[in-house]
């Protein structure tokens, strides 16, 4: 098993889809159990790789290269480092929930789940390419089941242009309106998700080609581009070659992380798609930009990641405080989940900006805590919405009499999504806070006004939803009383809390990954035992290679390299 | 240039599989005399009997490596030669296989059908192996004249009609064009095998010649400036000469734009590339915004083939053995995604009796596996990943991507996105949109067939690409020198006396 952990991982999903197909979609228990059990299978390996991979080491593992077309130099070379693992365990994760949170899909099963799996598995794919081309496969892979799950299983936002602000105004996306224009269809959504994505997409894909052909080395493997790869000081339209492939590579991929300007499809995709759709969304979908942007920008252009991160930093403060304002006035449950997962991806900009190792390791961490917190939400809002059949929030009221488990479940959540300590997501974000405060103190002031108005906002949604007055439309509602409807929400609630109290072997893991690759880009290089905060200031001259840097480092090796 | 029509028994090797289309042609024209009640559904099993022994007989010199000219070079038969007979022959087969239901709808010839067909088929085969200016006029012609007859086929039908006459007249126009420029372009130069020119310099007959001759060849493929005949001509004819129409025809007239850029014209890269270039980025983006608009499926089809011969320019514009490599590449992986649309629409207008994109609502639930079909093919012609179109495009980009065009890439991938909008406008169509009427629609064998190696061949290239790149790369082996100098003649392995 320890070799092949990660086509398990991968393919286990894929092969449950193309079982699927030749189910009939009346033998339901069938179609379920066959989800379910590759599911399984790719959580389990996920588990096991998540605890098997050596922090000590640190690198890329359990790598697997298989020549896929030697004319064009590409091969299915996979592989985690610290920073994939954490992600691939969140996405199986989130699919095994995912499955079960859909259990009640009568319309067309098989199809949605085969398009499920399809849609994990595309996503697990993004995080353990070790080529860009498959980076680039997977990634573009993953948009497309979006627009089936949200066009055929999705939901219509139909009272959205209806809702008004506490004075009565018409409430619309604000900015986003300009070219939202009063649509609320899942045909909308889905088709402006799709384009949206996929016009960035192929700006990111015209980045990885420029990096295929200036390196000159036929090939589109990572590990090879970044130790051989010179794309610096070739100058081009006034400006320099790296930086704009840089720029192509970050907002191609930060489209879909949403960062602000380019987050109009995101909130309107949440609202519109299926819970279990919604939660992969936004659970680890959004991570394929930030992860991207790691695996590729960080990666093999580190000097100018160095020079252009700066502007990610600004970027984020419009993020966390746009969306976080959005989430407050927005009157549909998952427009305020959709907002705010959109304003917390913003603080991942941020620990990412400051180019630090405590922030970035925060960063990371926070996005395994943050697929935790969204999921859960998604899904007792999906859960609501199944029973109510509404998710405006001023017609809902007092549903934790009828159901006190997800009410409860719901405060679990929120205090996720805050990150109140008990969470996983409060060490992360201390970390975020405390690795960017040298670097970004204003930055990081605004994320905290960010915490202040995810409290506010998410308080605001649970006590409409949960308490006050019930409307007697919904004393028909009932809990999630069967063992299948309680078993995701218990699975994120316990991985979310359990990585509080044992939050070392994330933290090792992560930062196994997240060494090498700041010291490259900052060459500040850690002192592994001298203490927290102490550093080593190494300055170089930025026309020495780095490869021919030495990095002394303890814990890990620098280059990472193949084990 | 001696001329001699003393043949061989070895040169007949390399004329085999045309021979054995031809006997087999004649065969089928004579049961469809002769024996008048000899169900006509039998003559199509028979055609792809045939076509299918050709098929076997092309893989086989393909096996063997076996090359040569005839005929003082008029005819060649190289790797290239043989991908593109091959291609023609698959898709020709899948194309007789997807008629069968459809003839009924012929109210006479329907045996002749088949033997059109099959001789245009025989007309294109000719047309991949022609190398020089005369060869080049007659096969062409010769393949025409098949498709003349068969656009106009549904004799009650006036938008057949109409496609017909347009088809014809403009059909004839661009003869008229690709005679004039071979009488230039012999005045030029004296000579009338492409690789006998030695062509230094540009003189004005050259160059208008050429032109002339480009133009005649991108009323083949349809490239704008010269589509204008494309969409009306898809729409009214019956849908498998469409289908046949938008694929074979295309690469037999690529096989004859490769050897006239990179053999006779190759030294004139720099500006040549020049005039590829407009023509792909205005095909592309023609047919891209013109395919938004569309309410029909086979209208729809036409603008995206225009989009999509826009996508083959760039390779052709690369220049290289690679862009030639990707050209072939794309063009198998065309034939299957768009063979595999038509035989949908074929399926569905056999069920409902309409094309309209509309009628087309609820069909994921009315037939869950056309629905399917369509999807696979419709993404795979926009590019998506895991399918072959994705691989396609990306060979083609990598290959303008090492010579620089970049401007040419980014519209490239642009049109990417415009394409994806009315694509998943019929995805949409048929997933999302309840039925107007929910019965089931049934699929026959014969296009079930069609549709299951289509879909086969679009998810097996798509996930595993190098065996079909390896054969690619091999069949354009003739051009591997094409960066450093001007390719001179293939050398016959089988002498001419």
């Amino acid at each position: 098993m320890s070799d092949y952990a990660l086509l398990y991982i991968l393919f286990a999903p894929f092969l449950g889809a193309i079982a699927l197909i030749f189910v009939s979609n009346r033998e339901l228990m069938l179609v379920r159990g066959i989800a379910a059990g590759s599911a399984f299978v790719s959580l389990l390996s996920s588990l096991y790789l998540f605890y098997a991979y050596d922090y000590v080491k640190g690198g890329f593992q359990f790598v697997q290269k298989f020549e896929w077309s030697h004319q064009l130099g590409i091969s299915l070379h996979l592989g985690v480092d610290g920073i994939g693992t954490p992600l691939v365990l969140a996405s199986s994760i989130l699919l095994f929930a995912g499955i079960f949170v859909s259990w009640h899909i009568k319309d067309r099963t098989k199809e949605f789940y085969i398009w499920l799996l399809i849609l994990a598995a595309a996503t697990i794919g993004v995080f353990m390419s070790l080529d860009l081309f498959f980076l680039y496969f997977f990634y573009e892979m993953s948009v497309i089941p979006m627009y089936l799950l949200l066009g055929m299983w999705g939901s219509h936002t139909k009272k959205y242009n209806e809702m008004t602000d506490p004075e009565g105004l018409k409430l619309r996306d604000s900015v986003g309106f300009i070219y939202n224009f009063g649509s609320n269809s899942k045909e909308y959504a889905a088709m402006k998700l799709v384009l949206f994505l996929s016009a960035f997409a192929v700006a990111a894909l015209m980045g990885i080609l420029l990096i295929y052909k200036y390196a000159g080395l036929n090939t589109f493997d990572i590990l090879v581009l970044r130790e051989h790869a010179n794309l610096m000081h070739i100058p081009v339209l006034g400006t320099t070659l790296d930086k704009i492939i840089w720029l192509l590579i970050f907002f191609g991929f930060a489209s879909i992380a949403p960062l602000w300007p380019l987050h109009s499809w995101s909130p309107v995709g949440h609202a519109a798609a299926p819970a279990a759709t919604s939660m992969l969304h936004a659970g680890v979908l959004m991570k394929l930009g930030h992860f991207s942007i790691i695996r590729v920008a960080f990666e093999i252009l580190p000097e100018t990641t160095r020079e252009l991160m700066p502007i990610a930093a600004v970027l984020c403060m419009f993020s966390i405080v746009y969306g976080g304002f959005v989430a407050y006035y927005a009157k549909d449950t998952k427009y305020v989940i959709g907002y705010s997962s959109s304003s917390h991806m913003g603080y991942v900009f941020l620990g990412m900006a400051a180019l630090d190792y405590i922030s970035l390791t925060g960063a990371v961490m926070y996005m395994f805590a943050h697929a935790m917190a969204t999921g859960m939400l998604f899904a007792m809002a999906g859960w609501v919405y199944d029973q109510t059949h509404t998710r405006d929030i001023p017609s809902l009221g007092g549903l934790a009499n009828r159901m006190p488990f997800i009410s409860g479940c719901f405060v679990i959540g929120c205090m996720a999504s805050i990150g109140v300590p008990g969470t996983i997501n409060f060490i992360a974000e201390v970390m975020i806070i405390v690795g960017s405060w040298e670097k970004y103190p204003f930055q990081v002031i605004v994320a905290v006004v960010g915490i202040v108005l995810t409290l506010a906002y998410l308080f605001k949604m649970m006590r409409g939803i949960f308490y006050g007055p019930m409307s007697p439309n919904y004393s028909h509602a009932h809990d999630a009383v069967s063992a299948v409807d309680r078993l995701p929400l218990l699975i994120m609630i316990t991985v979310s809390i359990g990585f509080f109290f044992f939050p070392m072997h994330l933290y090792n893991v992560v930062r196994s990954g997240v060494d090498p690759l700041i010291a490259k880009i900052t060459r500040v290089v850690p002192l592994a035992d001298a203490g927290a905060g102490q550093r080593l200031e190494v300055r170089g001259d930025g026309g020495v290679p780095l490869a021919d840097f030495p990095v002394p480092i303890t814990a890990s090796p620098v280059s990472g390299g193949q084990p | 240039m001696n001329f001699s029509l003393m043949i061989s028994p070895s040169d007949l090797l390399l004329l085999l599989p045309e021979i054995i289309l031809t006997v087999w042609l004649c065969l089928i024209l004579i049961i469809d005399f002769s024996f008048p009640r000899f169900p006509n559904e039998q003559l199509a099993y028979l055609s792809i009997t045939g076509l299918g022994a050709t098929l076997g007989c092309l893989a086989w010199l393909s096996a063997g490596h076996v090359t040569g000219a005839l005929f003082a070079n008029m005819f060649v038969l190289d790797g290239m030669a043989l991908f593109f007979k091959m291609l023609i022959v698959g898709s020709t087969i899948l194309v007789i296989l997807a008629s069968i239901d459809y003839v009924h709808r012929f109210k006479f010839f329907r045996g002749e059908y088949y033997f059109l067909i099959v001789m245009a088929a025989l007309g294109m085969m000719f047309m991949a192996s022609a190398n020089d200016l005369l060869s080049v006029f007659v096969t062409l012609e010769f393949s025409t004249f098949g498709f003349y007859v068969l656009v106009a086929y549904l004799r009650e039908d006036m938008a057949s009609n109409e496609a017909g006459i347009k088809f014809f007249i403009l059909g004839v126009f661009a003869a008229g064009l690709l005679a004039y420029g071979l009488s230039l372009v012999y005045g030029e130069t004296g000579q009338l095998v492409f690789s006998n020119m030695k062509l230094t310099e540009v003189t004005p007959g050259l160059a208008i010649g050429f032109l002339l001759i480009f133009g005649a060849l991108g009323f083949k493929i349809g490239a704008v400036p010269f589509h204008s005949w494309i969409p009306d001509t898809y729409h009214g004819s019956p849908t498998p000469v469409t289908a046949f129409l938008s694929i074979a025809p295309k690469g037999a007239a690529f096989a004859i734009l490769l050897r006239m850029f990179f053999i006779a014209l190759v030294a004139f890269k720099p500006i040549w590339v020049l005039l590829l270039v407009a023509a792909s980025v205005l095909s592309m983006t023609y047919g891209n915004i013109v395919a938004i608009a569309q309410k029909n499926m086979k209208r729809l089809l036409a603008y995206s083939g225009i989009a999509q011969i826009g996508n083959v320019l760039i390779g052709l514009a690369a220049g290289t053995k690679m862009g030639n490599d990707a050209i072939l590449f794309y063009l198998l992986t065309y034939l299957f995604a768009n063979l595999g649309a038509f035989a949908v629409i074929i399926a569905v207008s056999e069920a409902i009796g309409s094309e309209e994109i509309h009628d087309y609502s609820g069909l994921g639930r009315r037939s869950p596996f056309l629905a399917f079909s369509m999807l696979v093919f419709l993404l795979s012609l926009a590019g998506v990943p895991p399918l072959a179109g994705f691989v396609g495009k990306l060979y083609i980009f990598v290959a303008a991507m090492k010579e620089g065009l970049y401007v040419l890439i980014s519209v490239g991938l642009i049109n990417i996105v415009i394409s994806m909008y009315y694509y998943l406008i019929v995805v949409k169509k048929m997933y999302i949109t309840e039925p107007h009427d929910s019965s089931s629609i049934r699929v026959s064998g014969p296009i079930k067939a069609v549709l299951y190696v289509c879909l086969a061949g679009t998810l097996i290239i798509g996930i595993y690409p190098q065996p079909f790149t390896d054969w690619v790369v091999s069949a354009t082996m003739m051009f591997s020198g094409l960066a450093d100098s001007p390719l001179t003649v293939i050398p016959p392995t089988i002498s001419n006396p």
